[in-house]
């Protein structure tokens, strides 16, 4: 056990690195982090200045264009190569110091406290809605295979996962928020309460199109595991049938459904971006979306750094959740 | 109790059909098979696979598919066991009749701790607290001769051998006290050194408990010596059923002789050759009107293709369905003429040294 986190830390450390030194390259590359904290400043020809080659066009005398393109320079580091910025960028991290904001030099770190509490209940609540939809209806699905009920939900779940999700989160924001007003149309995070109840149709959104994917992997692997002599043994116990499913038949089944919450999580954090928009969440979705478009590069970094931390972490949760689901597992 | 009323079997079938529809067609499983099996005995249950014994003992405990179509009367202690199952009636299976699957590695379930397979039962059917029922199984394993029971509980299948899977079984089976256990195939997929263990268990706890068994094998020594009666199998059909003596060493159909043979025997000679028995059983799917048996029976003659002999006698004593049965003269009647001819009506070649009653 304690090799197997071990050797998980290091993949965490290993994957933080690639992830982070490919955002940091892509974004330095991709475009001028100058201009994005001097404006149009950073054009200016400062060495030619400098030489007395090109006419200095500073306006305030006070504060010349070239110092000021110097402090900015000097201040995020941007007058050195992009490795020593990265290496100096992961050395700040290393202290807890995330970098500055280009948008409004507030630190990184205390942006992603503000919001980050708001996209993990969204994400949790979709999670939740998800499982709790998917497992009912994927039982009740296998066990009584091929008649109406299931291939009633063959055509529901298909029809979930082709539906977009900002179709159907506004599909649903107008009926149960504006028509019938069962839940807030407009996000109301100041007390617990208040935030889960405006949360529950983002995390519908988000998780009914889940549902129906887990719902098949449940329901397909039911049936195999409706085959194995076990569930005969428990038949001729004389076991009731839903005493059976869920006792007997479901954990064995629960493999595909685990692989695919660890890997969905990106997809959620995808949807995150699109649903928080239309629910008006002040969360990471719409941060990050709002820092690309500004190329406001430490910020970016920062989320896709959390990305990454959640994925490797999740996915250690559900080897744990292996080992768990199956004894086998845990005398490997 | 038994003594003062043996009147009524326990258990009672008659002319059990069971069929699966089929994508080639329909497989005709089980065609008219009727037994009885009265309180505190054994009845084995004999044939190759594809003979419908497994098929009539899931029938038994309304283990089919959904899609098989069964017709017949199935009978215990005078209730229909298949109206009983379409009623959903609680605590009737494992309580009352209950079974023991062939292969100990998959019939337990592998997340489940093997003490709370046991007790699960415990707590259902007789409403037993979760430590009451533990107690119950680390007694039951120990029943079931399971060295260190109390330890045994909290392992998990996957944490024992196949032969002590196979105890762990048949103590699941025997929680409830069941009256009637059926035995299908319990020690073939295990060693071979465990096996003769398991069945004297089995029998052991058979008697000393009153219980009734179907012990369901493809080997005929396997149920020497411990069935009470014996049904041999064949196609769908009961071919020949008598009690254990008679059918040992007095068979009269061909197929129970040809199985007899071809079970090596402790006095034969050492690389004494054994007689396999020709051919391979019929499809299930159309099967013709003939005897099912004639195209690898030696004694086979033209009137064996006219049609499926009938079963003869009545329900309980010896009965076999052939015309021209092994040990009487019809047969050996049968025998000479098929050698004479150098091939049987079927078209089996027949030389004189093969088989028969020679």
């Amino acid at each position: 056990m304690a090799r197997f986190v071990v050797r998980r830390v290091v993949l965490l450390v290993a994957v933080l690195f690639a992830v982070t030194f490919l955002g940091f390259s892509a974004m330095n590359l991709l475009g001028d982090p100058l201009v994005n904290v001097v404006g149009v400043l950073a054009e200016l020809d400062c060495e030619g200045i400098e030489a007395g080659l090109v006419e200095d066009t500073t306006v305030d005398a006070a504060s010349r264009d070239c110092d000021t393109v110097a402090a900015a320079k000097a201040q995020y580091h941007l007058d050195q190569p992009v490795p020593v910025r990265y290496v100096l960028w992961v050395g700040d991290l290393a202290t807890g110091d995330f970098g500055t904001s280009f948008q409004n030099d507030q630190p990184v770190s205390q942006v992603i406290r503000e919001k980050l509490p708001e996209t993990l209940i969204l994400l949790v609540m979709a999670q939740i809605v998800s499982l709790g939809v998917a497992i009912p209806w994927g039982v009740i699905a296998a066990y009584r295979a091929n008649r109406a009920f299931d291939r009633g939900s063959t055509v529901a779940s298909f029809g979930l996962l082709s539906v977009p999700n900002f179709a159907l989160g506004v599909v649903l924001l107008y009926l149960l928020a504006l028509r019938w007003q069962v839940f807030p149309s407009a996000y109301e995070g100041d007390n617990l309460g208040g935030l889960v109840f405006s949360m529950v149709l983002p995390a519908v959104t988000l998780g009914l199109p889940l549902a129906a994917s887990y719902q098949r992997l449940l329901r397909t692997d039911l049936i195999t595991t409706l085959q194995e002599d076990f569930v005969h043994m428990a038949r001729a116990k004389g076991l009731p049938p839903l005493r059976i499913m869920f006792r007997h038949a479901l954990r064995p089944s629960m493999f595909s459904v685990i692989t695919v919450f660890g890997v969905s999580t990106g997809a959620l954090i995808g949807g995150s971006l699109v649903v928080e928009q239309i629910f008006g969440i002040p969360g990471i979705g719409r941060e990050i979306v709002t820092a690309v478009v500004r190329d406001d590069f430490p910020v970016v970094l920062a989320i896709v750094m959390l990305v990454a931390c959640t994925f490797v972490v999740l996915n250690f949760v559900v080897d744990l959740l292996y080992s768990w689901l199956d004894p086998r597992v845990r005398a490997r | 109790m038994a003594d003062l009323a043996p009147s009524a079997p326990l258990l009672s079938v008659r002319d059990l059909h069971v069929q699966f529809p089929t994508e080639r067609g329909t497989v005709n499983a089980v065609n008219g098979v009727s037994f009885d099996l009265y309180e505190g005995k054994t009845l084995a249950i004999v044939g190759e696979s594809g003979s419908g014994k497994s098929v009539t003992a899931k029938t038994l405990m309304n283990l089919l598919p959904r899609t098989a179509q069964v017709s017949g009367e199935v009978t215990y202690d005078g209730r229909d066991v298949r109206a009983l199952a379409a009623e959903k009636v609680k605590h009737f299976f494992g309580v009352q009749m209950t079974m023991v699957f062939q292969d100990p590695m998959t019939s337990l379930n592998p997340v489940k701790k093997v003490g709370e397979q046991i007790a699960e039962t415990l707590r259902y059917h007789l409403g037993r607290s979760r430590s009451e029922a533990l107690e119950e199984a680390v007694e039951l394993l120990d029943v079931v001769g399971m060295p260190e029971p109390a330890r045994r509980v909290s392992q998990y299948p996957h944490e024992l051998s196949g032969g002590l899977r196979q105890r762990v079984v048949i103590a699941m089976a025997l929680a409830c006290q069941p009256r009637l256990l059926i035995a299908d195939e319990p020690t073939t997929a295990v060693d071979v050194t465990v096996q003769k263990h398991l069945l004297d268990l089995l029998d052991e706890l058979r008697r000393n408990r009153g219980m009734s068994m179907i012990l369901i094998t493809h080997d005929l020594g396997v149920a020497h010596g411990r069935a009470d009666d014996v049904a041999v199998m064949y196609a769908g059909r009961v071919v020949e059923t008598a009690d254990a003596r008679t059918l040992f060493f007095d068979m009269r159909h061909p197929y129970t002789e040809a199985l007899l043979r071809s079970i090596p025997r402790i006095d034969d000679p050492v690389h004494h050759r054994l007689d396999p028995i020709p051919g391979r059983p019929p499809e299930l799917i159309d099967p013709p009107d003939e005897c099912a048996f004639a195209p690898r029976c030696i004694y086979a003659q033209s009137d064996c293709l006219g049609g499926v002999p009938e079963l003869s006698g009545l329900v309980g004593l010896h009965r076999f369905a052939c015309l021209h049965p092994t040990g009487t003269e019809r047969g050996m009647a049968a025998m000479s003429s098929n050698r004479a001819a150098g091939a049987t009506a079927a078209g089996l070649p027949v030389t004189g040294s093969g088989g028969g009653s020679g």
